[in-house]
């Protein structure tokens, strides 16, 4: 008998969002948090796309993270450990604490060797190593800068030049100390060995590193896991940091030419699947967790399921690492697999959840396929709209949106879709909604296709 | 050993921090007691530890300085010895 798996708990932490209420309130409102770069990242380049999704001042002790824990962890992990956080409170788990100095704890009413850890990432914490690097290759020039400058102010005759060399001074940002842990907070699957270290969870643990569908796939592979009777239980998701101090990584996709045109409306700038479109909406970062279990587990310890995965698939584009096959065949053959996984067919999904990144390439083919494979009958939307691409936490984001969308009887609008590209169902207002089956998708760099397919719960048994 | 005034308040901030850090329950954090033999530390506790009294205390200790962090009254003189850390 198949094992059927449903999603009993999630967090989120987003741009605009500390919370996962806050995170629905935002969508449903429409309230998409756009902001310039920080200034200082200007010093080190003229960038192209000049604004981004910054996320709300998070308040870590509010979430039981300790200062240790601050100062160990790259962002990335401690964006993780709130998120999962919520989800385990949003499904009645109350976590024990077992260890005072680790700040570790353990979940009540589930078996840790049969709890699984399956976190999505794009670049892990590569913003500490970046800001850590600085430290290791800046302090000598610093050091060189320090000693000119105080022989700047003992020499009269060369003293028009010390401005210049306080100016370069200041101009430098670098950690006081290089950061001991930097090798634990730079690895990738730090964020999904935290969440199990926090929660003392010793069933599979892994990090799936695919970019844009890290988040998707993570929360496919749980689901796979629990099914193969490997687990029955798991928090899953994904988690990304993006806000390095330099700007550096925002020049990568600057420089890629994916981000977003400010334009002369920064506000309505970000516009997936419009025919003004000009790319993605760069976001700081973010994570969504969701606690995942095998039914007859969730049901006995009296969790009311959100939402039940049904399917899931991946495939492989092995066509190009930052383009999309235009022909698509690969993203059908995905869709295709996650149907049959699913025992459905296109012509049931009520809602997709779109990757709906902006960009122009991705959403032509994107619209292309939606409308070959479902018509123009399911709702499509695209929570990117509102928060920008959080790259390897998108996924799961939307994963959370699709279960809630569900649950709720509601979703959000395509925000700023004034002229849609294609003749789809696209969620113009938010609003109430009869959502029974839908699909969430995402595509990556790399060339990856991967697609969940939730329901509405009914207990069957 | 009677402390100051001003040594009260470094001692004070100082072991608001080994508390935070090493979570040595009620031991009482003599001048004396030792992280590791004591106090139950081991070498990444120290590092961790380290780490939160820079931040605690603004300042760069140098990895020659925090070897001779070895016992509560180390980081107390050496933090005493530093002119402007008492300052919150």
């Amino acid at each position: 008998m198949t094992r059927r798996v449903v999603v009993t708990g999630i967090g989120v932490v987003a741009p605009g969002a500390a919370t996962t209420e806050a995170f629905w309130n935002n969508c449903m409102a429409g309230v998409a948090p756009v902001s310039p770069i920080p200034a200082h990242w200007n010093s080190f380049a003229a960038f192209s796309s000049t604004i981004w999704a910054p996320l709300p001042e998070l308040d870590y002790a509010a979430h039981d993270i300790s200062r240790v824990e601050r100062m160990q962890l790259d962002p990335s992990s401690l964006l993780a450990l709130i998120a999962a956080r919520q989800a385990l409170h949003n499904a009645n788990i109350s976590p024990t604490l077992v260890n005072e100095k680790k700040n570790a704890l353990a979940l009540n009413g589930v078996d840790p060797n049969r709890c699984a850890v399956l976190c999505g990432t794009g670049i892990g914490g590569l913003t500490s190593l970046i800001f850590n690097q600085s430290n290791h290759i800046v302090s000598p020039l610093a050091g060189s800068l320090a000693e000119m400058e105080a022989r700047l102010v003992a020499d009269t005759d060369r003293g028009a030049l010390l401005p210049f060399i306080k100016n370069a001074r200041s101009g430098i940002r670098m950690p006081q100390r290089f950061n001991p842990f930097i090798v634990s907070m730079t690895m990738p699957n730090a964020v999904s060995a935290n969440i199990g270290i926090k929660y003392s969870l010793c069933g599979p643990n892994t990090t799936v590193c695919c970019a844009c569908a890290a988040g998707t796939v993570a929360i496919g592979h749980a689901f796979r896991t629990i099914r193969a009777n490997l687990a029955d239980f798991a928090l899953c998701g994904g988690a990304e940091y993006l806000g390095d101090e330099f700007g550096g990584i925002f020049r990568g996709f600057d420089t890629a030419h994916t981000l977003v045109n400010a334009g002369t409306d920064p506000a309505t700038a970000n516009r997936p699947f419009d025919a003004r479109r000009s790319g993605f909406l760069f976001a700081e970062g973010g994570a969504a967790m969701l606690t995942v279990e095998e039914l007859s587990h969730a049901l006995s310890r009296g969790a009311t399921p959100i939402a039940e995965i049904t399917g899931f698939a991946e495939t492989f584009d092995g066509y190009n690492i930052m383009i999309m096959d235009p022909s698509a065949r690969h993203m059908r053959r995905m869709l295709g697999t996650l149907l049959d996984s699913a025992r459905t067919s296109f012509s049931e999904i009520d809602y997709v959840n779109a990757h709906g990144t902006g960009t122009t390439l991705n959403d032509d083919i994107e619209a292309r396929v939606i409308g070959d494979c479902f018509g123009n009958k399911p709702l499509v939307n695209s929570t990117k709209s509102l928060i920008g691409h959080t790259i390897g936490a998108g996924g799961a984001i939307e994963a959370a949106v699709t279960a809630l969308s569900i649950s709720r009887k509601a979703t959000h609008a395509c925000k700023n879709l004034d002229d849609p590209i294609a003749d789809l169902n696209f969620v113009r207002r938010s609003g109430e909604f009869q959502i029974s089956k839908a699909l969430t998708q995402s595509f990556a760099f790399g060339g990856h296709n991967a697609g969940l397919v939730l329901e509405e719960f009914y207990n069957r048994a | 050993m009677e402390l100051l005034d001003a040594d009260a308040v470094i001692m004070d901030r100082m072991t608001k921090i080994i508390r935070e850090v090493l979570k040595p329950g009620s031991e009482p954090l003599t001048l004396d007691k030792k992280f590791k033999e004591d106090l139950g530390a081991d070498s990444l506790d120290v590092v961790s530890l380290l780490m939160a009294l820079e931040d605690e205390f603004k300042t760069q200790i140098s990895d020659e300085e925090a070897a001779t962090f070895t016992t509560v009254g180390a980081v107390f003189s050496y933090i005493k010895g530093r002119t402007g850390l008492t300052a919150s």
